[in-house]
């Protein structure tokens, strides 16, 4: 980290040897830059005020603005704006989606899949960051969890099109049970919730995982010992003393893996099939299918933002508060 | 350059409060060119918020602080003549030791042939010439500290403010630092301005030492003043060991102020505040000041006593002797090793010169 | 723990290790498949299809468009993150949770609504669907991970290095470019790789607000619904190639940067 040496040795190259100060002196003694500092930075409140300028800006403009809008344009009767028409105040798009089982449907089954997902994910993830936390060597701990890292930052297409090839009529989980003899027609896997939820479990694992290898990883190991001695059994450290301990971590990686869940698109359309389709499609189709139903997709997305938003602040205020009780 | 004995920084009846607590309370102190001034005192007694003003990291609710003629209290750190040696040494992790030296100079605007000089000189005259080119994490704690302090001499400042430099030093390494860190006060003739609450690094290395006590100055003196001759009972306290001798004032006998000490006549002097005959008052005498003969000395304010408790210290032993009528009173001494052993029954005789007992105002 | 759970649970590792990287392997070794048809078993070998990628300009094209998009998403990402990092991080004030929530809502939200609520506000703020809109989209969808990564650096930084900088003579924003910026390089670099691979990886911000130019994810998933083919293969493997390497280099670079402090 030589740059403040070479950066002020091109500087006093560039001089006559010697001659000038390095640039930030120069910049700190110019008078116009002093005036301007000075002026900015007159006051403490003022320097908060600059500071604040920016992340205000984009909170409220590009992270509140476009839910909002969103928000907004499930109101109107037509959108976008077409000439000579005023789009008109409505509740028809809401009122919509109570009135049609082709909308309802598929809202309720991404729910119970997220769900299912979520419960499922957590269960087979558990054992595998306590494995990490309290079984692997500390030295070791970074190489076994870069192992299950390397996976996940591949994008989202290119595993939902691993998955593809593992699970299809020719993929090698039939080729596999075939040269066992266990089966002699592929089993079709493909285009069902079955599919579907091996393809979410592969891509969201890992924000199940990591919450609950830090959480784990923080617990003592002498509490384990103490209870130990104390008398208790493996089943009941792990009921009165791990579990409890790990709620933290249960809690947000149940979150995360479930709102992120519901809000895949490109996996459900190559994986699932029809009678798996969920409200992320149904939504996208407002907004490919036709071109004058975006109100009716925003109102969805509203509605599905709610649901899901409300669904996991619930969860979290039981595993808070509640937790402790459930947990015993 | 200003001259000797001229007034550097006037720190002008300054206030200031943390929401409702006084951390400075109307401190008035003038500091003088050249001068190794140490502020003393326990956490949160506003030492370390009295630096923090000097340096311009907070500004006074009250009052000024004047450097070198002009009025600093508003301006921000960046604009003062004033440098600071962290207490955490705060040395740039991403520069090597010669670019934190050099970090002041070039911002100054200097040019970077001055820099190269100035940063060699410092370093040099630090005794750290051979470590420019390492990175800070490469450096033992001492090579740290004097690295921070040659990156706070780099720009001149006409005061240097230190902040418990040498607080994360090991107890060994701490000793003769202190030598050091007073040599190179007195090589660069540089106003040093100390803030501490270790009672010996400030009686090792200061010119005047200002103990300070819940936002307020108790007492400012030579550490000769503050050790033999404090002036409250928190100073008597705060240095030291010392025997707090709680009495009434009988009368003023020649120089000496003579205190009724549970029935014993004792004789003491006051250096600040002179106390009325009648009132009841605490004098501190020090351990080292008491002198313990284990035969009847021929001088006749000697008191009789008996050793209850011996401490042996290594080069001194540390008694407990019970004087009085009725060996109601207790007082602590240091002896000699050797002398203490030629003790006979436990029985000795103690006595002080009345300077040493100091009458304290409180 | 008996040795039973202990086995069994080491069992559970690598049997999680193999759901992850068995389709990947497959996916890989299809990729080499001497015939048009996926699945197995694979009777022959050939390097063809990677030959065919490297000359099918379109991939090419959208390649390129796709690091461009993930390059300016990054810069973009970083200098916003990393300023409301500065904000959120230091300063206490009223509301503060309220803003660091909304600051983090984008990371949460599902992709879906997320994607859906960008493509009617770039409709509003006239942003024609295309490079513009897939840029805005990432951004906000990567900002909060950037802020996150750089304030738990930030927290780590102790105070004095600032006042010192203040201390010899540096203003707020001396201060902040020659020591504050360095401090915080490796969080930086994690984060701005972490960033990249989001927004190359993105697929359904981009298929939302993307104009008729495809992005990579984009265009191997209008491959896909047209059937499956080795050459998709070829395509995937190298992304997960590069993925790989980027990802490595950003996790080393935040280790170093915990074991640092």
């Amino acid at each position: 980290m030589a740059h403040a040496d070479s950066e002020t040795a091109n500087l006093a190259k560039a001089a006559a040897p010697g001659g000038r100060p390095t640039f930030w002196g120069a910049l700190l003694q110019n008078g116009a830059y002093q005036a301007i500092s000075g002026t900015l930075f007159k006051t403490p409140r003022r320097q908060f005020v600059l500071l604040a300028s920016l992340p205000l800006f984009w909170v409220f403009f590009a992270n509140l603005g476009p839910i909002i809008e969103m928000f907004w344009i499930g109101f109107l009767d037509s959108y976008p704006p077409k000439v000579g028409y005023q789009p008109q105040f409505t509740l028809a798009n809401w009122a919509a989606f109570f009135q049609d089982r082709v909308f309802i449907i598929p809202f309720f089954r991404t729910l119970a899949y997220s769900f299912t997902f979520t419960t499922i994910t957590l269960l087979i993830t558990y054992p595998v960051a306590y494995f990490l936390a309290k079984h692997v060597k500390r030295g070791h701990q970074l190489l076994f969890l870069l192992l299950l890292l390397i996976p996940f930052w591949v994008g989202e297409i290119v595993r939902t099109y691993a998955i593809m090839i593992l699970l299809g009529n020719n993929g090698a989980v039939n080729l596999a049970l075939k040269s066992l003899g266990l089966i002699e027609r592929p089993i079709p896997f493909m285009y069902t919730g079955f599919s579907l939820g091996v393809g979410i479990i592969y891509l969201t694992a890992l924000y199940m995982l990591l919450p609950l290898y830090s959480a784990l990883e923080k617990i003592p190991d002498n509490y384990l010992e103490a209870a130990a001695d104390l008398g208790a059994g493996a089943w009941t450290r792990f009921r009165r003393v791990t579990l409890p301990l790990s709620r933290e971590g249960i809690a947000s990686g149940c979150t995360l893996v479930f709102l992120i869940s519901t809000g895949y698109y490109a996996t459900p359309v190559l994986l699932g099939g029809p009678r798996s389709t969920v409200f992320a499609e149904t939504i996208a189709g407002f907004f490919h299918v036709a071109g004058d139903q975006w109100p009716m997709g925003a109102a969805f997305s509203s509605i599905m933002l709610i649901a899901t938003l409300a669904l996991t602040g619930l969860f979290l205020k039981l595993m808070g508060r509640d937790g402790k009780g459930m947990m015993r | 350059m200003t001259g000797e004995k001229d007034t550097i920084v006037h720190i002008d009846n300054v206030t200031k409060r943390f929401g409702s607590v006084v951390a400075v309370d109307r401190l008035d102190m003038k500091i003088v060119a050249g001068e190794f001034v140490t502020f003393l005192g326990p956490s949160g007694c506003g030492k370390s918020t009295t630096l923090r003003m000097l340096g311009g990291f907070e500004t006074p609710d009250e009052g000024r602080i004047v450097l070198d003629g002009a009025d600093v209290t508003r301006q921000p750190p960046n604009r003062r003549d004033v440098n600071m040696v962290f207490q955490d040494y705060a040395l740039f992790p991403h520069m090597t030791v010669g670019q934190n030296v050099a970090f002041g100079l070039e911002l100054k605007g200097k040019s970077r042939a001055e820099i190269d000089r100035r940063t060699g000189e410092l370093l040099e005259f630090l005794q750290l010439s051979g470590f420019r080119n390492r990175t800070p994490e490469q450096l033992s704690g001492g090579q740290r500290q004097r690295v921070a302090l040659a990156r706070a001499l780099a720009p001149d400042p006409k005061l240097l403010l230190l902040d418990e430099p040498l607080g994360a030093l090991d107890a060994k390494l701490r000793g003769q630092v202190q030598i050091e860190l007073k040599d190179i006060q007195k090589r660069t003739g540089k106003t040093f301005f100390f803030v501490t609450h270790d009672q010996e690094e400030a009686l090792t290395m200061s010119d005047r030492i200002v103990v300070m006590n819940a936002g307020r100055v108790e007492q400012a003196g030579t550490p000769e003043d503050l050790y033999f001759r404090p002036e409250s009972r928190f100073v008597a306290e705060f240095i030291g060991e010392t025997n707090l001798i709680e009495g009434t004032v009988r009368g003023i006998d020649r120089d000496a102020i003579v205190i009724d000490w549970n029935g014993m006549a004792v004789r003491g002097a006051a250096h600040g505040r002179q106390p009325a005959a009648g009132e009841a008052v605490t004098a501190s005498l020090r351990l080292e000041n008491v002198t313990c003969h284990p035969k009847k000395p021929t001088r006749e304010d000697a008191i009789e006593g008996r050793v209850v408790n011996k401490l042996f210290k290594g080069s001194r032993t540390s008694l407990d002797i019970r004087i009085g009528e009725g060996r109601d009173t207790l007082i602590r001494a240091y002896m000699d090793a050797g002398n203490a052993a030629s003790i006979d029954d436990d029985q000795l005789w103690i006595s002080w010169e009345a300077d040493r007992l100091a009458v304290l105002r409180d | 723990m008996t040795r039973h759970t202990r086995i069994l649970m080491s069992i559970i590792y690598w049997a999680f290790v193999a759901y992850l990287f068995v389709p990947l392997a497959l996916m890989v070794t299809m990729g080499f498949k001497d015939s048009k048809f996926i699945g197995f078993p694979i009777r022959s070998w050939t390097f063809d299809w990677y030959i065919a990628v490297a000359q099918d300009t379109q991939v090419l094209a959208v390649f390129g468009y796709s690091m461009a998009i993930a390059i300016s998403t990054t810069v973009l990402s970083l200098i916003i993150g990393t300023w409301m990092a500065a904000f959120l991080g230091p300063n206490t004030f009223r509301g503060k949770a309220i803003i660091f929530a909304l600051a983090c809502l984008p990371a949460v939200i599902p992709g879906i609504i997320s994607a859906i609520a960008l493509r009617i506000f770039a409709r509003l703020i006239d942003i024609e669907p295309g490079m513009m809109a897939i840029i805005l989209g990432h951004t906000v969808h990567n900002v909060p991970f950037v802020a996150l990564v750089v304030m738990a650096r930030l927290s780590t930084q102790p105070k004095s290095h600032i006042e010192a900088a203040r201390d010899l003579g540096a203003d707020s924003i001396v201060a902040f470019f020659r020591v504050t910026l360095p401090y915080l390089k490796p969080a930086l670099i994690g984060a701005g790789i972490f960033c990249m691979l989001l927004s190359f990886d993105d697929f359904v911000r981009a298929f939302f607000l993307g104009g008729y130019q495809p992005t990579l994810p984009v265009l191997i998933f209008a491959k896909l619904r047209s059937g499956m083919s080795p050459e998709i293969n070829a395509i995937s493997t190298i992304v997960l190639i590069m993925t790989a390497i980027l990802g490595l280099w950003a996790e080393r670079s935040m280790r170093r940067l915990n074991k640092g402090s």
